[in-house]
């Protein structure tokens, strides 16, 4: 009779809890204290949703690939960035290690050294500065897979701590425009977000995994953000769009869709929420604004098969 | 089980109610709960200051269920919840 429904917190990237394993270099408060040399000299400034981050360090390279792979997000306007963020070398040839012979999910631990916050991972280790203003991104490679791979998760994880404070979430979820609004569909990796995004050819897809949840004028609003890990869908465009509903994915049989409200709607989608709820960082802010955007806009389970036969069921009036 | 009991929140056990259920979040494991009314009623009266018998008398008093099947689901509820961390 009391028994409870749990659910696990979200996202692969959620499970970097440190684990002993030979070959990991997990860097201490010494090490991210030491100075290190930047990349170059070059800055640029992208814009995610109403958040606006500020690159300086970087090689000249650098610049020009950010520029063509964040083309949409760059930011040319006037005013003081959110954060500046300073690209630097690490040094060292990796942090943590894949396990030999296999794969695991991607580990992120993190921790708070007076403060600033900490992460690491293979490719990169990062500090967020307890003023919040400024942060360093150390990677161990200079350019190619592994430097897109250190840099955007930090900046995800970066994303989903500032949005906060502007009333916004991450979410884990793919968002697709259709008719000028934005129908949300969340759920932990395998659930079908990337699937329904492919159902939906002939939609903007504003990501097929990552969605950026902004409250803009007392509205809740759908963006996506440009940070896709060479495997992720980058948006054509920084547009956020009114949320028609959001759908939380579960593959059936059949098509149909229940409403959720009240404690479970603003579960499924807490338990969505990459990077924020973590040891040492407040869990009510995120609830609460889980809440408003439950209590704003429709939740649903929408149960699926993998073909387009969900849009009927979501467009039915 | 021992109804003299006094048990305590988690602090790291973040929670709000919504229409009568408890959402619970535990950073710390990972974990996002949800709880139905019953179970809702039985964490709102864990305060440290309580006892199990007193939040069991609060419990026959709320709810229309006999004495005997709710001290069975209070026992195994509330051993449940020291499992997962959320009370001590």
């Amino acid at each position: 009779m009391f028994t409870h429904a749990s659910r696990g917190l979200a996202a692969e990237e959620m499970s970097g809890q440190e684990r002993p394993i030979r070959n990991d270099f997990n860097p201490d408060a010494e090490w991210f204290a030491s100075p290190r040399p930047s990349f170059g000299r070059s800055a640029l400034a992208l814009r995610i949703g109403p958040l606006r981050f500020a690159f300086e360090g970087l090689s000249e390279r650098q610049k020009e690939r950010f520029a063509a792979q964040y083309g949409p997000f760059l930011d040319a306007g006037p005013g003081a960035p959110d954060l500046t963020i300073r690209m630097t070398r690490a040094g060292v040839e990796t942090f943590l290690t894949l396990q030999e012979g296999g794969s695991e999910l991607y580990r992120m631990p993190t921790r708070l050294d007076d403060g600033a916050r900490r992460w690491w991972s293979y490719e990169f280790a990062g500090t967020l500065a307890a003023d919040r203003r400024h942060a360093e991104l150390a990677l161990v490679e200079e350019e190619g897979p592994r430097f897109e791979r250190g840099s955007e998760n930090f900046l995800r994880a970066l994303t989903a701590g500032f949005i906060l404070e502007r009333g916004g979430l991450l979410l884990h979820g793919a968002a697709v425009v259709r008719r000028g609004r934005a129908y949300v569909f969340f759920g932990p990796s395998g659930s079908g977000k990337t699937t329904v995004t492919r159902l939906s050819p002939d939609d903007l897809v504003l990501s097929d995994d990552l969605t950026l949840i902004v409250r803009d004028e007392g509205e809740f609003r759908a963006a996506g953000i440009p940070f896709g890990m060479a495997h992720h869908h980058i948006p054509d465009s920084n547009e956020a769009f009114p949320i028609a509903g959001l759908h939380r994915l579960a593959q059936s049989k059949d098509v149909r869709r229940e409403r959720l409200t009240g404690a479970a709607a603003v579960a499924d989608v807490v338990a969505s929420l990459p990077f924020v709820l973590q040891d040492g960082e407040d869990p009510r802010p995120p609830m609460e604004i889980a809440a408003r955007l439950c209590d704003s806009v429709p939740l649903w389970r929408l149960y699926f098969r993998k073909d387009d036969a969900f849009w009927s069921v979501i467009e039915e009036r | 089980m021992d109804l003299s009991t006094i048990l305590t929140k988690s602090p790291d056990a973040a929670f709000r109610t919504y229409d009568g259920q408890a959402t619970i979040v535990l950073p710390s494991r990972a974990q996002v709960s949800v709880l139905n009314e019953v179970g809702s009623a039985v964490w709102e009266r864990i305060d440290g200051r309580r006892t199990l018998q007193e939040i069991l008398d609060g419990i026959l008093e709320e709810f229309d269920i006999t004495r005997d099947q709710a001290l069975g689901d209070l026992e195994t509820f509330v051993a449940d919840l020291r499992a997962q961390g959320m009370v001590s």
